[in-house]
C-alpha cells in the first residue's frame, strides 16, 4: 500500500534569465514502511523533492499525494496540522532550539496541538532508545554532533508520524556516528512502523536502504540499480 | 574601503535608511531645540532690555566726564557702543517724588522713553512724561494745557513711554536744557560691545577714566545675559558645592546656571547624547546584521583598520548627508511655529518668578509688545557635529572591538551566551511556545535591559515632561496670585509708604458693592516688628538687606540683634478677609489657616522664608508657638515710628499664636519693605483677618484692593468706575491688568502645549527607535522561529507566540517606566522643581489618563513592533529561514 505519491510534479524557481528547473516530471510511489534514500550531486533537486514532500515547499506543477491527501489542496493551516502530525523532519544542521534543554526540544512539537498530552512514558523510552536520556537536561550547545542529531530524530518521532524525511541526516557526522544514526533510524523505522525517505549524497549510505532514488538535473534516474524492499513484509 | 562602503550601503538599504532616519531626526532635535532655547533666551533678553533698559551699567560722574565720554568710544579692552546721558536738575516732593531730568536721545533710546505724542519741551516751563506719571499728577490730557507740580505750572509738551518698573514712587518728568534746576547730579548709562564679556571691558572702561567700581550700577537682569560678572571657575564652583557646609547640588546648579548658562549648554550635551544613542543603537543593530560577513571579510584578510575605515566612511558619509538635512528642517519647522507659541520662550515670568522685582503682569505686558525673533544656534549645531562625528568614531571602535571578540565559529553557532537553566518545562503541563518566548526574551538579559531601555526612555520623558507641565500650570497660576494679588484684574494701591495714607473703608465697600466687579479682596497692613526671635539658624539671611541703606536709613535695619541673644525683625503685617484667607489653603507649609479659629483664638499666620534653594524656614517654629509683634499706634504715627526705636508708648505689642506657616503671602504691599527695586528682598509677613487687625492695632481702613470684573462687564467700564471711587482719595492708583493677565494665560496654554509636543516629538523619536530594535530582536531570531514553523506550528499560533513576546517586553517596559519614574525620575524632578526653578508646592501628579495612555500606548507599540516583522517573516517559506 503506497504511503507517498508524486504526480508529474515540477518546481521552478526565478523567471526569464534566472528561471532554474530544480525538479522536473517527478512520479514516485513509495510503499507504506520503505526506508528509501534519494541520492543525487549537490544541485540535482534531492532536498527541494524532499521540501515539496514534506510540504515546506509547494510544486510549480503536479500533485504530492501523502496517506492518499493531497497536501496541494490543503489550505495554509490545514497543511501545517497535516505535516505536524503525519511528518517528522530530521534536518542537516539539526534545527534544535538553542534556548531549550533535550526534554523541551523534545516535547515542543507536541505542545502546538493544543489540549494534546505530551506522552511522557514515549519521549523518555524515545531518549532511552536514543541514548540520550542522560543527557535531557542538557542544551544542544552542549552536546556532540552525534547526540544533536539524536535528539533531533527524537524530536522527528515525537508525534509518531508516518512519514520521516531526513535531509542529509549524517553530513555532519563522522563515520562512526554515521552508522551509529543510521542504525537508530533503522531501528525506529522497524518498531513504528514508519516510512523514512532519506536524502544523501554518500552512496554507500544509501546503499543500507530498501531503495535508492537517484535525482540528476531534476529528474529521477531510472536506469540506477534499484534495490527492492528487504524482508517482503514492508519492514526495513 | 569607500567602495565597499558604497556597496554596502546599498545592499542594506532599509538600515542604511534606518540610520539616515535617526540621523536626520536627531539632527532636527538637536538644532531645533538648542535654536528654541538660544532664541528663547535671546529674547529674554530683549525683554529684559526693554523691562530694565537697553543699558548694561550706569555710573554718577562728575560733568568733565560727562561732557567727554560719547558713544563709540573705543578704549584699550573696551567698546562703548553707546552711552546715554541723564542729568537731574531738581526734585519735588509731591505725593510722590518727581526728579525733573534733562536726557539725550541715547539716554531715552536705552531705557525706551520713547516720544509718543507731542514734542519734547524746548523751553524752562515745558516739561514731558509719561502716561502714569501724568495721570496721576492729575494732567487733563490735552497736550499744551498747564500741570502744576509743587508751586509752579508747566506746560506738557509731550507724552512719552511709561517705563516698565512705573511701580516706584519716583517719578520721572523730563525738561529741557534750558530748565534751571537747584542742582545737578550726572549719570552715564554705558551700552558697552556685547560679543565681548562686559566685566573686562568694564573693568578697563574704569580704569582708563580713573572710577571706582563702588560707583557703577550694574543692570543685572540684563547683563547677567552678557558676561556681566567674572564667573567663577567650574571647578571651584564644583569643589565648593561638594565640600563647603554651605554648598550642595542646588548651589552647583544654579551657580553654573549663572556663570555658564546651564540650562542652554546642558541642554545641547543632554541632546548630543539622546542623539547618539539613538544613532548608535541603530547602527549597532545594522552591524549585528552582518557580523557573519565581517567575519568572512576578516577570514579573507581584511585587516581591523580597513574594516574600520569601511564602517567609519560608511557612517560619516550618512552622518553628512543627514544632519544638515536635519538641521534645516528642525530649525525650519520650529522657526515657522517659534512666533505662534511666543509666549514659552519669555518663560522665566512665570518660571522664575520668584527672583523677579517686577510682578509677573508687568513682564508680560513687556513681551507682548517685543517683536519675537527666532535665531539659529550655530553654536549648538557645530557643536553637535562635531561631537556626534567624534562620537561616531568612538562607536565604530566599539564595533570593531567586539567583533574581534566574536570569532566566526561563534557568530555561526548562535547565541549561546544565555543562562543555562536545567529546569524541563515539558515535565508539567505547560505553553511551550510561552516557554520558547520567554527563553528568546531573557537569555541575553544585557540586550533585554537594552531594549527595555529604549522602551521606556520615551515614555519617561514624556512623564516628566507632562508631570513638569502640570507643575507648572500650578505654579503660575500660585505664582500669578501670590505675585499681582489673586491674579485680579483691578489693583487699588496706595502710591505712598506712610501708614497714615489709607484707603477708607466706605470705598473699599463701594467698591465691594459695585455691580461691575466681583472677588473684591481688600486688605489693610501695617509695619511690624517681631521681637525675641531666639533662633537663627539661618543667620546670613538677613546680612544683604541689613547693609542696605534704604531699610537701614528708613527702618532701621531689618534684623537686629539684641543684648539678650534675641532679635528683632521687621515685618509686613497683613489683615486678609475669610475669602481671601481661604485661598491661603493652597500654600500651607504647616498647620491650618482657617479664619473662624484666627479670629476666636487670636490666632496668627506666619510667611516662612525661603532660601535660595527653595527651603523654607520660619526660626524654628511650629504651629501652636508664639510670637510677639509690635506694630506703630496709629495715634502720633510719624515715619520715624517705622525705625521702631522710639518709646514704648508709641507702639502695641502683643504674642500670638501661630495657627499655620504659609510659603506665600497672597495679596501683598508693594511699598514700604516691597517698595520697587526692594521687591520680594524680603519675604517676610504676618497674616491675621481684618477683624483682628482692627481688634489688635486698631487698623480700620485698609492699604490695598484687589478687585476682578463681573462677567461679561467691558474693562473700561469697570475701571472707570473704580476710578470715580478712588478720585478723591489722596495717593491712590489704579492698576489694570485685564490685558497682562490674558495675555499671561494665553502664555501659559502655549508653554503647556509647546513642551507637551516636544515630549511627543520625543517619543516619536524613541518608537522609531523601539521598532528598529524589535524588528532586530524578532529578525535574528528567524532561524528559530523556522524551525518551530517546520515543527508544525499555525500562522495564528505563531502570531500569538509573537504578539507574547511584544506585550511582555511592553508590560516589562512599563513595570520599568513606574519603578524608574516614580523612584527615581520624580523624585529628582521634584528637587529640581522645588529647589532649582522653586516651584510653589510641588504636588501636583501626572493625570491617570496620561499614565495608563503611555502605559497602553507602550504595549500596543511593542506589540505592533513585533508583529510587523513577524508578518515579514510568514510571508518567507520555511525552507529559507531555517538554511
Amino acid at each position: 500500500m503506497s504511503i507517498l505519491e508524486l504526480q508529474n510534479v515540477e518546481k521552478i524557481y526565478g523567471e526569464k534569465a534566472n528561471r532554474v528547473n530544480a525538479l522536473r516530471d517527478i512520479n514516485l510511489l513509495v510503499e507504506e514502511g520503505e526506508f528509501a534514500a534519494i541520492v543525487g550531486t549537490s544541485g540535482s533537486g534531492k532536498s527541494t523533492l524532499l521540501n515539496l514532500i514534506g510540504g515546506l515547499d509547494s510544486p510549480t506543477k503536479g500533485k504530492i499525494f501523502v496517506k492518499n491527501r493531497e497536501i496541494g489542496s490543503l489550505s495554509r493551516k490545514e497543511l501545517t496540522i497535516f505535516r505536524r502530525r503525519n511528518i517528522g523532519f530530521v534536518f542537516q544542521n539539526y534545527s534544535l532550539m538553542p534556548v531549550l534543554n533535550v526534554y523541551d526540544n523534545v516535547a515542543l512539537p507536541v505542545t502546538f496541538d493544543r489540549g494534546r498530552h505530551i506522552n511522557r512514558k514515549y519521549i523518555e523510552e524515545l531518549l532511552q532508545e536514543l541514548g540520550i536520556w542522560d543527557k535531557r537536561r542538557k542544551y544542544p550547545s552542549e552536546l556532540s554532533g552525534g547526540q544533536q542529531q539524536r535528539v533531533a530524530i527524537a524530536r522527528a518521532l515525537v508525534n509518531k508520524p508516518h512519514v520521516l524525511l531526513c535531509d542529509e541526516p549524517t553530513g555532519n557526522l563522522d563515520s562512526a556516528t554515521t552508522i551509529e544514526v543510521m542504525g537508530l533510524l533503522k531501528a525506529s523505522c522497524r518498531k513504528y512502523g514508519q516510512t523514512i525517505l532519506m536524502v544523501t549524497h554518500n552512496e554507500a549510505i544509501a546503499q543500507t536502504c530498501d531503495r535508492v532514488i537517484h535525482i540528476e538535473d531534476g529528474r529521477i534516474v531510472t536506469g540506477k540499480r534499484i534495490y527492492p524492499v528487504k524482508g517482503g513484509d514492508g519492514a526495513c | 574601503m569607500l567602495k565597499l562602503a558604497w556597496k554596502y550601503m546599498r545592499y542594506y538599504r532599509s538600515q542604511t535608511l534606518a540610520i539616515l532616519v535617526s540621523i536626520f531626526l536627531t539632527a532636527s532635535l538637536l538644532s531645533g531645540i538648542s535654536s528654541l532655547i538660544y532664541s528663547s533666551q535671546r529674547n529674554d533678553l530683549a525683554n529684559h532690555k526693554n523691562i530694565y533698559g537697553d543699558w548694561h551699567y550706569y555710573v554718577e560722574t562728575d560733568r568733565e566726564l560727562y561732557e567727554s565720554v560719547q558713544s563709540g568710544e573705543k578704549g584699550g579692552g573696551y567698546l562703548l557702543e553707546r552711552c546715554g546721558k541723564m542729568e537731574i536738575r531738581d526734585v519735588a516732593m509731591e505725593e510722590f517724588l518727581i526728579c525733573f531730568i534733562h536726557t539725550d536721545e541715547t539716554y531715552r533710546q536705552m531705557a525706551h522713553r520713547d516720544l509718543l505724542e507731542g514734542d519734547l519741551p524746548v523751553k524752562d516751563n515745558e516739561i514731558a512724561a509719561d502716561g502714569f506719571v501724568l495721570s496721576n499728577l492729575g494732567f487733563s490730557g490735552n497736550l499744551g494745557d498747564p500741570l502744576r507740580i509743587g508751586d509752579k505750572d508747566y506746560t506738557v509738551t509731550g507724552i512719552l513711554r511709561s517705563e516698565w518698573a512705573a511701580s516706584t514712587s519716583e517719578m520721572e518728568v523730563f525738561v529741557s536744557d534750558s530748565f534751571a534746576g537747584r542742582g545737578s547730579q550726572t549719570f552715564l548709562y554705558l551700552g558697552f560691545d556685547e560679543d565681548v564679556k562686559l566685566y573686562r571691558q568694564l573693568d578697563s572702561f574704569l580704569q582708563e577714566h580713573g572710577l571706582s567700581s563702588a560707583d557703577v550700577v550694574n543692570n543685572e537682569e540684563v547683563t547677567q545675559y552678557l558676561g556681566g560678572e567674572e564667573p567663577a571657575g567650574i571647578y571651584e564652583t564644583v569643589r565648593f558645592g561638594l565640600t563647603e557646609e554651605e554648598g550642595n547640588f542646588t548651589y552647583i546648579v544654579l551657580k553654573l546656571q549663572s556663570d555658564y548658562n546651564l540650562a542652554y549648554h546642558g541642554m545641547i550635551l543632554l541632546l548630543c547624547l539622546f542623539s547618539i544613542f539613538v544613532v548608535y543603537s541603530v547602527f549597532n543593530i545594522s552591524v549585528a546584521k552582518r557580523t557573519s560577513e565581517y567575519g568572512i571579510l576578516q577570514t579573507l584578510g581584511v585587516s581591523e583598520g580597513q574594516l574600520c575605515g569601511t564602517l567609519l566612511l560608511e557612517l560619516w558619509i550618512l552622518f553628512i548627508t543627514g544632519y544638515p538635512l536635519g538641521c534645516f528642517l528642525g530649525n525650519g519647522i520650529l522657526s515657522l511655529v517659534y512666533r505662534k507659541f511666543s509666549g514659552v520662550f519669555g518663560g522665566r515670568s512665570t518660571v522664575g518668578a520668584a527672583g523677579n522685582g517686577l510682578p509677573a503682569a508687568d513682564q508680560t505686558l513687556a513681551e507682548g509688545t517685543g517683536t519675537i525673533r527666532f535665531d539659529l544656534s550655530w553654536d549648538a549645531m557645530i557643536f553637535g557635529f562635531l561631537f556626534l562625528l567624534t562620537a561616531l568614531a568612538a562607536a565604530v571602535f566599539l564595533v570593531i572591538r567586539s567583533l574581534k571578540a566574536q570569532s566566526l565559529k561563534k557568530v555561526m553557532s548562535g547565541d549561546t551566551s544565555f543562562t543555562k537553566r536545567r529546569k524541563i518545562y515539558a515535565l508539567r503541563p505547560v505553553n511551550m511556545a510561552g516557554v520558547v518566548v520567554r527563553k528568546f526574551m531573557f537569555a541575553n538579559k544585557r540586550k533585554v535591559i537594552g531594549i527595555l531601555l529604549s522602551l521606556s526612555i520615551g515614555g519617561c520623558i514624556f512623564l516628566c515632561t507632562t508631570y513638569m507641565v502640570e507643575n507648572l500650570k500650578i505654579h503660575a497660576e500660585l505664582s500669578l496670585k501670590s505675585d499681582d494679588g489673586l491674579g485680579s484684574e483691578y489693583r487699588i494701591s496706595l502710591k505712598s509708604n506712610s501708614l497714615n495714607d489709607t484707603i477708607p473703608k466706605a470705598a473699599a465697600d463701594k467698591i465691594k458693592n459695585m455691580p461691575e466687579t466681583e472677588r473684591v479682596y481688600a486688605a489693610k497692613y501695617t509695619l511690624g516688628e517681631v521681637t525675641q526671635i531666639e533662633e537663627l539658624e539661618w543667620d546670613s539671611y538677613f546680612d544683604d538687606q541689613n547693609t542696605e541703606d534704604y531699610f537701614a536709613e528708613r527702618y532701621g535695619g531689618i534684623c537686629l540683634p539684641q543684648a539678650d541673644g534675641t532679635y528683632k525683625i521687621k515685618y509686613d503685617v497683613y489683615g486678609y478677609d475669610d475669602e481671601l484667607l481661604g485661598q491661603l489653603d493652597e500654600f500651607v507649609l504647616e498647620g491650618t489657616a482657617d479664619p473662624e479659629t484666627l479670629r476666636a483664638e487670636n490666632k496668627i499666620i506666619a510667611v516662612a522664608l525661603m532660601d535660595g534653594q527653595g527651603n523654607y524656614y520660619f526660626y524654628g517654629k511650629k504651629p501652636g508657638d508664639t510670637i510677639r509683634v509690635r506694630v506703630p499706634q496709629k495715634d502720633n504715627y510719624t515715619d520715624e515710628l517705622l525705625k521702631f526705636q522710639s518709646g514704648s508708648e508709641n507702639y502695641i505689642e502683643k504674642e500670638f499664636e501661630i495657627a499655620a506657616i504659609v510659603s506665600r503671602p497672597l495679596a501683598r504691599e508693594q511699598g514700604f519693605l516691597q517698595e520697587g527695586s526692594y521687591r520680594d528682598a524680603l519675604m517676610t509677613g504676618l497674616i491675621m483677618t481684618n477683624e483682628q487687625m482692627e481688634e489688635n492695632f486698631g487698623i480700620i481702613d485698609y492699604s490695598f484692593i484687589n478687585a476682578s470684573p463681573a462677567e461679561a462687564m467691558d474693562a473700561n467700564e469697570v475701571s472707570n468706575r473704580i476710578l470715580q471711587v478712588i478720585r478723591d482719595i489722596p495717593k491712590a492708583v489704579l492698576q489694570d491688568y485685564t490685558a497682562a493677565i490674558e495675555t499671561q494665560k494665553n502664555y501659559l496654554r502655549q508653554q503647556q502645549i509647546f513642551f507637551s509636543s516636544i515630549a511627543v516629538i520625543l517619543l516619536v523619536i524613541s518608537l522609531l527607535h523601539i521598532a528598529n530594535s524589535m524588528n532586530h530582536t524578532i529578525l535574528t531570531r528567524r532561524r528559530e522561529y523556522g524551525i518551530i514553523r517546520a515543527m508544525g506550528i499555525t500562522d495564528i499560533g505563531f502570531y500569538k507566540m509573537v504578539l507574547q513576546t511584544g506585550i511582555l517586553y511592553g508590560v516589562l517596559a512599563d513595570v520599568l517606566i513606574c519603578l524608574v519614574y516614580n523612584h527615581i525620575l520624580r523624585r529628582i524632578m521634584d528637587y529640581y522643581m522645588a529647589h532649582v526653578l522653586q516651584f510653589l508646592h510641588v504636588q501636583t501628579e501626572v493625570p491617570n489618563r496620561i499614565l495608563l495612555g503611555i502605559m497602553a500606548l507602550n504595549v500596543v507599540i511593542a506589540a505592533a513592533a513585533v508583529m510587523f516583522p513577524a508578518r515579514k517573516l510568514m510571508k518567507e517559506t520555511i525552507i529559507s529561514e531555517i538554511t
